[in-house]
Order: structure tokens, then C-alpha cells, then sequence
């Protein structure tokens, strides 16, 4: 019995701490090699940068949990981005129809990837990628390629604003953070959620619709891409049809970094806002040590089999 | 619905009569539906000369689709192979260019780099235990960084008589669609008949079944995913050659382009089940499907929604199929 | 020919097997017995090279042997057949039969002729016609079984495990799988033999060793044998004390769950049977014939497209497990691990996820009043966990058993349906779940006790049902429950 004990808490303290003090670590370090690292300057850039990073990876978190995985939400950051300068509005007033339109749109894309995946059968990963290219076809043509249109200014506050010298992207991400992480952690859904992605069959003989909580999972996760592509749109000023490229895989790598199984079942809110944090610190340091960009690549092919290894590892203890 | 089963049932057995896999209808009817369209919507969709085009085109495609096949038939899957693919291209297309007397060494050293690459993808999975996917993301995304800090922009060349290979003929045929068909055919020959090529499916339907039937799980794996870093080398290679130069930013489209002729040809992701005659007919496909919508001035973009579409259409046909509890 | 001395195995939480010994003749059938749990799959796992013991030696064909994969065990003449087939659905008969050993042609390449020929000689020894082409997912669960027979007949095979392989078939597939086991024994192959059916150890084994809970109770000639003694060996104590007294139920007007030509193809025909409350009922049957997705049918987690299913009077007939569960209808299902417990969660949230409602109010999950409850069942039913927070990976299949029954018993308090309630679970565990499935039945809980157990089926219920190939084959009660009766209505035809 002892043992077992023992064995339990190191089990659980590696869980549990294991992702923070890397971070703290990296986060000393930085400061060792680059004192500017801690430049308030430098810190508001890693969070504007870390917001919608951050923010998607929270929305993919669910899905991962449920034992899929969603490609598509670059695609739809781009094309919800599309779609908010598509109003050319120019008056303020005009951001909550933009917002309304833009969140709408991204439930019906989650919905679409959750009917696919529940009721079709189809795999995560090819029902999402071919969402992907179907969105990004869909938007290169009505773009014809070159994106035009505009934003109300009011759109620059989300992605540059400042509030009490915090930037506005940061308190938008804290929001739906502790949004979610209520949901994830205190309500019904979320424990379903839990055991949903944990074991699908028990789930149904316990009376729960796992179809449904797996496609609202899948709407949980665009929403949340929606909404970044918002802001990340309203940070860049301008759209492109590539808006938010790479953040499909960037999502995934932070999703694992913090330590949420892709067999489903196992992991934190804190987990994936953490994993998002470190894997933009890795970009920023690699940054501010003024080493070429293309390292960031590099360093995040080595973290994501390492950090996916060590927890392989840790849930066989 | 009712005469739509009943007429599908009864043309798979008959396919099953002539041995050859009923899941291949699929792709066969959409093909066929394709070249009828094709025939009657453009009258240079339909000749020889249009048609030898797009086999030569279709080759890169069919390379690293071939190797795709292999490891998802394994029950894995490869997302370094546009990774793979740029990095052998600028390798090859760097070396030669200040000693072309090193073409054919090179072609070996670029072939064996590539299995190199696709043994490490195997092996990281096994020895780690973490999902393919998440290896071979990392790997992409190491050897993109390795090939970006090397050169931005396209980079080397190549002597002028290797673009034989891209744009070489013999008689009316393309080489490089012949070496495509070569290669498939080499493949079907190994999964249909030899002990390697029958382990493959076993280990992809039951790894603990494979090993307890005495089959080195491991090994085959192995073997499944190095053979898939050759032929994205060989992609690589073809791509110097048709271009002439290697180029960093060529990868990006090929990893999910790979997928699709595999996933439409009927294979299952998961492993152990589908053909790479259906892979081949796959790519087909997709390249005599692109190739009519650009005789019918339809955009790029649409085109992308079109095959987006087809990979839902196909997997849902196949997936439907599958019991759940 | 092998000797394995002091075998032993431990996996996370379990002593699968403690120090055994075991030791098998060329020429002789030698039975292997024990309760589910017992230790014999995992004994078998570790001779056949799957499984690398802890300790101890395997001496075999007079050398000792370290097997490095299951590949050397095979190489070195030692063929298993496997209780979970090992058979690829998406290859044919033959490449089953010959997977990784076909023959080939002067260029070194599978000759398919040569194999399909092979393969029908070897299935027509078995008495079997099937195609070899045929693939494996399109058979009978009864012609796996016998292609997984076939797979060991090919090989020159010196000793030769057979784990359960009459479970899914009977009549004269078995006779001619005995022929065919008595050749082989005549020619000298060692044969190590795995069977619940008593009868067919009497019939065919020369020696029989006994294992329970790990270890090895005893070898010995079967003539020195009979029914009883067997028995006794294998479950450690005399038959009285393993089961609580039967009391019948007082009779209600209406049953609690009545069941009316329910139809789930392709497994379940046409079921019918009435439930009251507070009775403890058996439903046996061969693996195969439908008894647990007759419990899912009635579950609402398998469609049916026929039938009526009334619980406490009312009808409930186009179901799900959530309206099963809000009329008060519990299922826990044979597979513990797989469709039972939620092992990534701790103890209190697997036993409120059928009615996580109750434990919800305006601010979410209550937290506290969720451990509470956990508390109290830990106490109600003697479960040995930490702390209600405590994984439950770790624990003992009988404590993991027993949370099931806190889950359920606790959602549910009209019918519960259990399946295999007592699989791989100790003895000790196996009589506090009798007691449990009493205690529950004298609540006034309607049981229906599905198991391949047939003394615990005899030991435990008031009325037996007997299912067969979809159809409800007969019913015994009182003082006709017996083995031989049950037998009778599991493996003939039903009269038209």
C-alpha cells in the first residue's frame, strides 16, 4: 500500500507542477542569456502574441479531449477574418453584428465537424482537413485571391488596445479562460467531457450522449478560433487570406506541451493555456537572443516529440 | 437508397467474383464519371497527347502517395513528407549545382537520406510510444527549419540532361509516369506476395495479434515507414528535376496533397486495410479532375473546395460502413 | 517435455501468478483449471514467449529456454490458440492459416494456388468446408474459431495450448476438434487443454492442474477425480460456504421488468422473460448466443427492432440508456475495463456518472456532496481505496467490481442487469459480490445474473433461463437447476 501511495503522489506531482516550473525555468533562463527578456515591452509582446495563440489552443483542448483533433481553425481564423472586413463597415457600431456574424458562422463550421465526425463516422483528422481546404477554397475565391475591404477602427483596440497597460488581447483570453475553465472543470458538461474522451462506451452506458457532447466540443473549439481570428485580425490591421497560417499545427504543439493526451481524457485548462505560454516564450526567446527565426522551427519539431515522450512516460508510471 | 445499395452490393460481388476489392468501386465509378465528363465537356481533355501530360504530372503525386500508403497501411501516418520532399530537392539541388559531375551519387545519397528520415519517423514512434502524427510533425518542422536557415529562396541547379526524367519520353510515354506505374507495381507485387508484404496488414489490423502470430511487429514498421521516406525522396528528386532548382518553400501543399489519393483510394486510416491500386487510381483522380477543371477555366480555388468534398464524399461512403457500439 | 518451475508474473496492482509450477508430457492432455482470474491465461502467455516472467525457469524439450518473443516459442514447436482470436478480418482463410509461413514459388513469391489448396485440406481434416478465400470478417464466430484450430494443424507443432477453443462452437465441430486433438496425442504432441466444460476434461485430459488466485493448488490423474473434488479445487472451499442461502422472493401481481419478443439482430431471435422484484434470476447460455446483446437490447444501448420492454408497468420502447437509467434500470457489463469503469477519473466521479444531475446545482458539480456519497458507498460495500479521490487503475478487480456495484446500485433501484459480475475477481472478492447481489435482491432489486459460471448461476439464482442462438431455449427453477439440465437447453436444438 505504501508504495502505491508513494507512487501516487510523484505520479501527480509531476502532473501537476511539472509544467509551471518548466516555465518558471525557461522563463529564468531567458532572463540569463537576455536581461531585456523582462522589459515591460518585451512581456506585452509575448502576451499580445500569446492571446489568440492562447486562445485557440483552449478551444482545441476540448476537442483533443474528446479524442479528436481540429485542423481547420487557421482556415477559419483567415475566413472568419475575411468575413469581418467583407462588412466594410466603418462605424464602431457595426463590431457586435461583425462579432455576432463571425461567432455564428465559426458554430456552424464546429457544428459541421462534430455532425461529420459523430454521425458520419468520418476521422477527426480528415473530416477537419478537408474543412480546411474547403474554407480556404471558399475564401481564396471570394477574395479572388487579394483580399480587399476594412474594419472599423474600433477592431485595432482588440488586438493593440491597452487597458491599465494590459493589453486588451490578454484580458479577452483571461475572460474565456476562466469561462472554459469553469465549464471544463466545475459544470455537468465538463465532467462529461472528461468522461466522454476518457472511455466513449462507458459514457454511453451511463446514459450520456456522447455525440453531443463531442459536437459541442467541436463548436466549442471554433468559437474559440472565431474569436481569435478577431483578434488577431484587429492586431495585424490588415487581412490576408493566410491570416492565423500555422496556427492548426502551433495549437496542437501547445495542446501536447501541455500534456493533454490525443488519446483523449487527460488534461488541464491550465495545461493548455501553459502550453500555449511556453511554446510563445520558446518563439520569443529564440527572438531576443537574436538567433534567425527559422530556430523557432527547429525547436519546436525537438519540444513537441520531447514533451509528448516525457508524457507517455509519466501516465505509464 | 434502396436500388442505390442493391446495385452496389451486386457490382462488389461481382468485382469480388474477379478478386478484385470492392472498396476500389468508389474511386473506379468517380474516375469514370471524370473521364466521361471530361470526354464530353473539352475536346483536349480527351487526347493522348493531354493524356500522357497528365501522367507525367500525376508522378510526384503518385510517389509520395505510394509511400503515404505504406505507412498508413501500417496503421501510422507521415505528416514530414512535403518536409522530406523540400529538403532532398534543395540537398540535391545544392550539391550538384558546383559539381555536376556528383548527379548520380547524389541521386543515391538523396534516396537514402529520405529513408533515412522515414526510419526515424518509425523509430521515434516506437521506442517513444507517441502518436505518428505528433512525430512526424516534429520532424517536419525540424527539417523545414534546417532547410530555411540554409537558403530562403531557390536555390542550386541541376545538369540539363537529369530534367530527362521529369520531361523525358519514350515513344508517347512519360518517363517519370512510367517510373510512377513501376514503382505501384512493385509495391502491389510486395503487399500481394511476399511474407513482408502480408505482415504489413497484419500489423496494421492487430499489432498484438501480429506479434503473438510470431510477425516482428516492430520491423515491418519500420520497414513500412522507411520505404515511405524513399519515394517522398524520389518526389523530391522528380521536383529537381522538373524545376531545375530546389526550392524551400516547394513542401508546404504536398503533406496534405499525399493524403488524399490514399484516404479516396480507400484506405483506412487505422491501418490494415485498402490497396495501392486504389491509391493509384486516387491519384488519377485528383490530377485528371484538376486537370479538366483547368481546361474549364474553373479557378484553383474551387478546386480546392472540389477535393475537399471528395475526401468527405469517400471517407463517409467508406466510413458508414464501419459498426459502432 | 516443459517444465516451468516457479513461474512468476505481477502486472501493476496484480499478482497474476505466484510461484507455479507446471509441467506437461509428449503424448498426454494435460486440462488447466481454474475459475476466471486464476492465472491461466497469463501461465499460458509466459510459456508461449508473450509475456517474460518476473522469476523462474521454463525448461523445455530438456533445455531451459528464455523466450525473447513469441516468434521463438513458435519456431521452437509451440503453437496457442488463443481464447481472444488472433485472426486479421481483412485477409482470407488461407493468409490467416498461413500467415507469415506461405508457400512460395521458385522466384520467391506467395503461391496462392498452392495455399488456397493447403488451406481447404487442412479445414476438410476439421471437417470443414469453408472457401479460403473467403475474409475472415465475412464468417460465423463458430468458423473463426475453427480457422484459428486450422492455423495450428499447418505447423509441425510439439506442443500445442488450446485456451477455450469449444466456446463458440458445439455438436459435431466438437467431436471432430476431439478427433483431431486424440490424433494428435497419438502422434505424441504434447497438448495443454483450457475448458469451463468440466465434462469435456473428463472426457478428453489425462492429468489436470488447478490454479486460483495465481497459484497452483494441485495436479492429478483425472481418474483420481470427480465433479465435486474438481470443483472444490478450484474455487478453495466447500460449495455451502461460497454461496448465501436462496430465499424466494415474495410474489408480486406484476413483474418489475417484463421482456416480449424482443428482436436485435443479428444475435438476438426472439426473447421473452418476466422479472420480479427481489428475485435473483440466471440467464445461462454458450458464449455466442446472444445474452449480452439481449442486456444491451433491453438497455437501450444496441437497436432493437422489435419487442416490447415494460419496467414497473410501464412500456419503454424506443430506448436509451438515459431513459433506462431515469426508470430505474442498472447494466453493468462483462467487460469491466473496457465498458465499465472510467479509469482516467477517481473513485467518486465513476460512481456518480449515471446521475451526475443529482449532483449538480447552480454553480456546477458538487464537489462535496460528490465525495460524500462516494464515502458512503466505500463504507456500504467494504471497498478498499485510499480515499474516495483515489485512482481506481490500481486496485483489485474485486474493489473495482464493487465500485461498479456502488455506481449502479446507487442510480438504479428497480432492475439491475449484471454481466459476468464476477469475472477475474479473487475468490474472497467472489463471495462479498454474492453477498452484495443478495443484500441488493432483499432490498427488493430485481436481478438478472448473466455468467458462464454455471456453478455460480446454480449456487446463486432462484430460476434460470437458458439462452440458445438467439432464442430463449428453456427454463429450470427449484430443485431442476443443475448443470446437466442448463447443458441440455445451451447446446440442442429447440424443439419446433
Amino acid at each position: 500500500m505504501s508504495s502505491q501511495t508513494i507512487e501516487f503522489f510523484t505520479h501527480s506531482y509531476l502532473k501537476r507542477f511539472a509544467l509551471p516550473l518548466s516555465m518558471i525555468a525557461l522563463a529564468v533562463l531567458a532572463t540569463i542569456l537576455q536581461p531585456a527578456f523582462l522589459a515591460p515591452k518585451n512581456l506585452q509582446d509575448i502576451f499580445t502574441q500569446a492571446a489568440p495563440l492562447g486562445i485557440v489552443v483552449l478551444g482545441q483542448a476540448f476537442v483533443v479531449l474528446v479524442r479528436g483533433l481540429d485542423l481547420s481553425v487557421a482556415s477559419l481564423m483567415a475566413t472568419v477574418a475575411v468575413i469581418a472586413t467583407a462588412f466594410n463597415a466603418t462605424s464602431n457600431a457595426a463590431i457586435p453584428v461583425i462579432f455576432a456574424v463571425a461567432i455564428g458562422f465559426s458554430a456552424l463550421v464546429g457544428f459541421t465537424n462534430g455532425i461529420l465526425v459523430t454521425k458520419r463516422n468520418v476521422s477527426p483528422f480528415l473530416a477537419t482537413l478537408a474543412m480546411m481546404i474547403v474554407l480556404q477554397g471558399l475564401r481564396f475565391y471570394y477574395t479572388q485571391g487579394a483580399p480587399a475591404g476594412s474594419l472599423p477602427d474600433g477592431f485595432r483596440f482588440l488586438g493593440t488596445g491597452r487597458i491599465g497597460g494590459i493589453p486588451v488581447g490578454l484580458i479577452g483570453f483571461l475572460c474565456l479562460f476562466t469561462l472554459l475553465g469553469w465549464l471544463l472543470h466545475k459544470s455537468e458538461f465538463g465532467r462529461k467531457v472528461y468522461i466522454t474522451g476518457g472511455n466513449p462506451i462507458s459514457a454511453t452506458l451511463c446514459g450520456i450522449n456522447s455525440d453531443r457532447i463531442i459536437i459541442l466540443c467541436y463548436v466549442i473549439c471554433s468559437v474559440m478560433s472565431g474569436i481569435a481570428g478577431l483578434f488577431l485580425v484587429g492586431f495585424v490591421g490588415t487581412v490576408d487570406n493566410w491570416v492565423g497560417r500555422g496556427y492548426e499545427l502551433d495549437s496542437i504543439v501547445a495542446v501536447v506541451i501541455g500534456g493533454i493526451a490525443l488519446s483523449g481524457g487527460v488534461g488541464t485548462i491550465w495545461g493548455a493555456a501553459l502550453g500555449a505560454l511556453i511554446l510563445v516564450l520558446l518563439f520569443n526567446i529564440v527572438i531576443i537572443l537574436g538567433l534567425p527565426v527559422q530556430a523557432q522551427l527547429i525547436i519546436k519539431g525537438v519540444i513537441i516529440i520531447f514533451a509528448a515522450a516525457m508524457f507517455v512516460r509519466v501516465q505509464k508510471v | 437508397m434502396k436500388w442505390y445499395s442493391k446495385m452496389s452490393r451486386r457490382i462488389g460481388n461481382s468485382l469480388r467474383r474477379l478478386h478484385l476489392d470492392p472498396s476500389l468501386l468508389v474511386v473506379f465509378v468517380l474516375l469514370v464519371i471524370v473521364l466521361i465528363a471530361g470526354f464530353a465537356l473539352s475536346d483536349r481533355f480527351g487526347t493522348v497527347r493531354n493524356l500522357m501530360n497528365v501522367l507525367e504530372q500525376s508522378a510526384a503525386l503518385g510517389f509520395v502517395s505510394l509511400g503515404q500508403s505504406l505507412v498508413v497501411l501500417v496503421g501510422g501516418i507521415d505528416l514530414s513528407v512535403g518536409a522530406v520532399v523540400t529538403a532532398s530537392a534543395v540537398l540535391m539541388a545544392a550539391v550538384v549545382d558546383s559539381n555536376p559531375e556528383l548527379m548520380i551519387p547524389i541521386i543515391i545519397v538523396v534516396l537514402a537520406f529520405g529513408t533515412l528520415i522515414g526510419y526515424l519517423n518509425g523509430y521515434l514512434t516506437l521506442k517513444t510510444g507517441v502518436h505518428p502524427l505528433i512525430v512526424t510533425i516534429g520532424t517536419a518542422s525540424v527539417l523545414n527549419g534546417l532547410v530555411l536557415l540554409y537558403t530562403l529562396q531557390p536555390t542550386g541547379g541541376v545538369p540539363f540532361w537529369f530534367e530527362e526524367f521529369a520531361y523525358g519520353r519514350i515513344g508517347p510515354l512519360p518517363i517519370a509516369g512510367v517510373i510512377m506505374l513501376i514503382c505501384f507495381a512493385a509495391v502491389w507485387y510486395l503487399l500481394k506476395y511476399t511474407t513482408l508484404g502480408r505482415s504489413i496488414y497484419a500489423v496494421g489490423g492487430d499489432e498484438e495479434a501480429a506479434r503473438l502470430t510470431g510477425i516482428n511487429s516492430k520491423r515491418t514498421s519500420l520497414f513500412a515507414y522507411s520505404a515511405c521516406g524513399f519515394f517522398v525522396a524520389l518526389a523530391g528528386a522528380y521536383y529537381v528535376s522538373r524545376t531545375g532548382v530546389g526550392d524551400p518553400r516547394l513542401g508546404e501543399p504536398i503533406t496534405l496533397a499525399s493524403i488524399t489519393p490514399v484516404i479516396v483510394g480507400g484506405l483506412l486510416l487505422g491501418g490494415g486495410k485498402g490497396n495501392v491500386l486504389g491509391t493509384l487510381l486516387g491519384v488519377f483522380l485528383i490530377s485528371l479532375l484538376n486537370n479538366l477543371l483547368n481546361y474549364m477555366n474553373i479557378s484553383t480555388f474551387i478546386q480546392w473546395v472540389v477535393q475537399g468534398l471528395i475526401i468527405l464524399f469517400a471517407v463517409s461512403i467508406y466510413a458508414s460502413k464501419v459498426k459502432k457500439l | 517435455m516443459l517444465e516451468l518451475t516457479g513461474i512468476t508474473k505481477t502486472f501493476p496492482g496484480v499478482n497474476a501468478l505466484d510461484r507455479v509450477d507446471f509441467e506437461a508430457q509428449s503424448g498426454e492432455i494435460h486440462a488447466l483449471l481454474g475459475e476466471n482470474g486464476a492465472g491461466k491465461s497469463t501461465l499460458i502467455k509466459v510459456l508461449a514467449g508473450a509475456y517474460i516472467p518476473d522469476e523462474g525457469t521454463i525448461r523445455y524439450d530438456g533445455i531451459e529456454r528464455h523466450w525473447a518473443s513469441p516468434r521463438a516459442a513458435k519456431d521452437a514447436g509451440i503453437y496457442v490458440i488463443y481464447q481472444e482470436l488472433v485472426l486479421f478480418p481483412e485477409l482470407s482463410v488461407a493468409e490467416n492459416i498461413f500467415l507469415g509461413r506461405a508457400p512460395k514459388t521458385r522466384f520467391g513469391a506467395i503461391d496462392y494456388g498452392k495455399m488456397h489448396s493447403s488451406a481447404s485440406e487442412v479445414l476438410n481434416r476439421l471437417g470443414h468446408n469453408l472457401d479460403p478465400r473467403t475474409l475472415v470478417h465475412r464468417l460465423s464466430l463458430a468458423d473463426q474459431q475453427m480457422v484459428e484450430i486450422a492455423k495450428s494443424l499447418v505447423d509441425d507443432t510439439k506442443l500445442l495450448v488450446l485456451d477455450e477453443p469449444t466456446a463458440l462452437i458445439s455438436g459435431r465441430e466438437t467431436e471432430l476438434l476431439f478427433e483431431c486433438i486424440n490424433n494428435m496425442r497419438m502422434s505424441g504432441v504434447c497438448i495443454i487443454y483450457i475448458s469451463h466444460r468440466l465434462e469435456e476434461i473428463f472426457e478428453l485430459a489425462d492429468r489436470v492442474t488447478v490454479l486460483k488466485d495465481g497459484q497452483k493448488v494441485d495436479t492429478r490423474p483425472v481418474s483420481e477425480l470427480n465433479r465435486e473434488l474438481l470443483i472444490s479445487l478450484m474455487v478453495g472451499r466447500e460449495l455451502d460456504d461460497i454461496y448465501p442461502e436462496k430465499t424466494l422472493p415474495p410474489k408480486e401481481p406484476a413483474p418489475v421488468l417484463s421482456v416480449r419478443d424482443l428482436k436485435a439482430p443479428p444475435t438476438v431471435k426472439n426473447v421473452s422473460f418476466d422479472l420480479h422484484a427481489g428475485e435473483i434470476v440466471g440467464m445461462a447460455g454458450l458464449v455466442g448466443a446472444g445474452r449480452s446483446d439481449m442486456a444491451h437490447a433491453i438497455f437501450g444501448s444496441l437497436p432493437r427492432i422489435d419487442g416490447a420492454v415494460t419496467l414497473s408497468g410501464e412500456t419503454f420502447n424506443t430506448p436509451t440508456p438515459r431513459m433506462a437509467i431515469n426508470r430505474g434500470l442498472g447494466f453493468l457489463t462483462e467487460d469491466r475495463k473496457g465498458q465499465g469503469l472510467l479509469m482516467l477519473l477517481d473513485m467518486a466521479s465513476n460512481v456518480s456518472a449515471p446521475v451526475l444531475r443529482e449532483f449538480t446545482n447552480a454553480f456546477g458539480i458538487d464537489r462535496q456532496f460528490e465525495i460524500q456519497a462516494a464515502k458512503d458507498e466505500i463504507e456500504r460495500f467494504r471497498i478498499a481505496i485510499p480515499s474516495a479521490t483515489s485512482d481506481v487503475v490500481h486496485l483489485s478487480g474485486g474493489n473495482q467490481q464493487k465500485i461498479l456495484f456502488a455506481r449502479w446500485s446507487r442510480a438504479c433501484h428497480r432492475v439491475l442487469i449484471l454481466d459476468e459480475p464476477t469475472r477475474g475477481v479473487d475468490v474472497g472478492a467472489k463471495v462479498e459480490i454474492y453477498e452484495i447481489i443478495k443484500k441488493l435482491a432483499d432490498e427488493g432489486v430485481g436481478i438478472l445474473v448473466i455468467s458462464s459460471e454455471l456453478p455460480e448461476i446454480i449456487g446463486l439464482c432462484t430460476r434460470v433461463l437458458v439462452m440458445r442462438e438467439g432464442l430463449i431455449s428453456g427454463e429450470v427453477t427449484g430443485s431442476q437447476i443443475s448443470e446437466t439440465t442448463i447443458m441440455r437447453l445451451a447446446t440442442t436444438s429447440v424443439a419446433a
